[in-house]
């Protein structure tokens, strides 16, 4: 997942490193990693506000805003941050830039990017650091990579909230506990290509110790779960390697890649768009590569193995 | 039952494509695409297709669409009537073209907020900006509860006191119970489509379910609509561009395969 503390790297783009005083909302109790990298965290009672109601955490900004009169306000890109940040911006009077995936500063003006129209174009916006500005980030966009040295201030939330009566949950299923595509070195990707036999990748992941991913198309046909879809409506990823089977590289696909070290694609069409970002193209048949791959890695390991 | 489904008409992005060769997007999809062809936004879609399928469950059931967008749409409202939506009205004034999110919020509240509703039903996302602004705003506006990203709403369990229904994430589906009125938000995961237009109803004159509403209507002082956001500018847009590589393309045989490993093991990934 997305981590709080990259949340950083965007007030690091924005205001320059130590230029900017922080400060954690935090709305669950597994917080002590975050120490050393807030000035201040602020933590919610657990019966203060449920975490589903975006209503009743808006109070808890908006309160806190009205406190600290914060110039920016980060929120993650989730889908009760999605609830979230519209919400308080009409509170507050802020503007509202959502799902920001760069931010560029030159001279007094900073430069917020996120994509539009499906990915296919980005949208710029500029703002001179006046006036309050609301953001949501989009998860795993950015990265920071300093380390935790300050003295961080821990205390609660004593506010108020209005009581939440119009929701209620009622239950939750659990998935099935996968690895985060987000978090895996190694991503074995299916496209439309290998509708098929997209169970196969399961075997090249392991083979490579990776994780399997998918693109839209076969999340739209309920070939693979949403939760392994990388592209725009999906998820951002940045593994050491990304294997691209049978993936054509729309825009809305590529838009999920970022930072990645090496990308092999195996294709019946060399010229298709994620081709051109490969250092690898392999062209033929997707399963047949399974099937030879697996087998040559196989021999490989056994053969070390025995060694 | 009423419920209000607001729906928004976007460019047609889908048949905008990658000029791989040129590393970009070409001008002219762009251009073909922000001013011609438009569509139903995909989610709004779903969220129709879900009222109107409580309407087939339960005929007594009104539909009302809202839109906000120029007159060009109308005949596109007009086929949205002839799948059995009950009134339409389109919201439509000069001082309100450009409007952003927080204007539109506060446009489409005023307006609901006039009528007598259940329900407000909505897409999640828009396919043109890729926000979920709208429907969030107009819930604040409305002091509405209002929840997004909606896979699955229980028939048997919506009705004009509660709803009951399914949001997905990665880790989780949960159940929820919102009571009535408020706002649900559905995302094209759910799977809701809309009907096809009836053959008897393909001509049918909707002229009379149809309202115009102006702002003679609802009364804002151009003051009132001033973006939240003004000291913010917009600096346009560009085209996304990713950095070729210089590929080294092989085939699928015994060759090929060698070369995938070789490549595999320098890089340390065996």
């Amino acid at each position: 997942m997305g981590r709080t503390v990259d949340l950083l790297d965007v007030a690091r783009r924005m205001y320059g490193q130590g230029q900017f005083e922080s400060h954690a909302v935090i709305l669950d109790n597994s917080f002590s990693h975050l120490h050393g990298f807030f000035h201040r965290m602020i933590c919610l009672s657990e019966n203060l506000v449920k975490r589903y109601d975006p209503r009743g955490i808006c109070d808890v900004l908006e309160n806190l805003h009205q406190r600290n009169i914060f110039d920016t306000v980060l929120i993650p890109a989730t889908n009760l941050g999605k609830m979230v940040a519209p919400r308080l911006s009409r509170r507050m009077g802020a503007g509202l830039v959502s799902g920001v995936t760069d931010i560029k500063r030159e001279g007094d003006t900073i430069e917020i990017i996120r994509p539009a129209y499906s990915g296919k174009l980005l949208e710029k916006v500029h703002y001179k650091g006046r006036g309050q500005l609301i953001m949501s980030i989009r998860l795993n966009a950015f990265e920071y990579r300093s380390g935790g040295k300050l003295q961080t201030e821990v205390c609660e939330y004593t506010g108020p909230v209005s009581s939440c009566k119009g929701i209620k949950r009622l239950h939750v299923e659990k998935k099935r506990q996968i690895c985060d595509i987000m978090d895996s070195e190694v991503l074995i990707s299916g496209g439309g290509g290998v509708k098929e036999y997209f169970h196969e990748l399961y075997r090249l992941a392991d083979a490579l110790n990776g994780t399997v991913a998918a693109s839209r198309s076969l999340v739209d046909q309920g070939v693979a779960p949403r939760s392994i879809q990388v592209g725009q409506s999906g998820k951002t990823v940045s593994p050491r390697l990304y294997m691209a089977l049978g993936i054509h590289g729309s825009m809305q696909h590529i838009a999920g890649l970022r930072d990645i070290e090496s990308i092999i694609s195996i294709n019946t069409a060399y010229n298709a768009p994620i081709c051109s970002l490969s250092d690898m193209v392999v062209q033929g048949d997707a399963g047949e590569f399974i099937e030879r791959l697996v087998k040559r890695i196989s021999i490989y390991r056994s053969e070390k193995k025995d060694n | 039952m009423k419920i209000i489904c607001v729906v928004k008409f976007v460019p047609d992005v889908g048949n905008m494509a990658w000029d791989f060769e040129n590393n970009a997007m070409t001008c002219e999809n762009i251009r073909a695409c922000k001013n011609s062809r438009v569509i139903l936004n995909p989610d709004d879609a779903c969220a129709l297709g879900f009222a109107l399928q409580v309407k087939a469950n339960n005929p007594d059931c009104f539909i009302e669409i809202v839109s906000m967008g120029p007159l060009s749409v109308r005949p596109h409202m007009e086929d949205l009537l002839r799948l059995g939506v009950d009134r339409g009205s389109l919201i439509c004034d000069p001082l309100f073209d450009g409007s952003d999110t927080f204007a539109t919020g506060e446009v489409l509240a005023r307006y609901i907020s006039t009528r007598s509703f259940d329900c407000v039903l909505t897409g999640s996302l828009s396919l043109d900006r890729g926000t979920s602004h709208v429907p969030v705003q107009l819930a604040e506006t409305l002091c509405l509860d209002q929840m997004l990203g909606i896979i699955r709403i229980d028939l048997n369990r919506f009705d004009t006191t509660r709803a009951v229904f399914e949001v997905e994430d990665d880790n989780s589906v949960t159940t929820y119970e919102m009571a009535m009125p408020s706002i649900l938000s559905v995302t094209r995961e759910s799977g809701y489509k809309l009907p096809y237009i009836k053959l008897k109803d393909m001509q049918r004159d909707v002229s009379d379910e149809l309202v115009i509403i102006s702002n003679r209507d609802l009364c804002f002082l151009e003051t009132e609509l001033v973006p939240m956001g003004s000291f913010l500018e917009n600096a346009g847009t560009s085209l996304q561009t990713y950095d070729k590589k210089k590929r080294r393309v092989v085939l699928n045989d015994e060759e090929g395969i060698t070369s995938v490993f070789n490549f595999l093991k320098q890089r340390g990934f065996l």
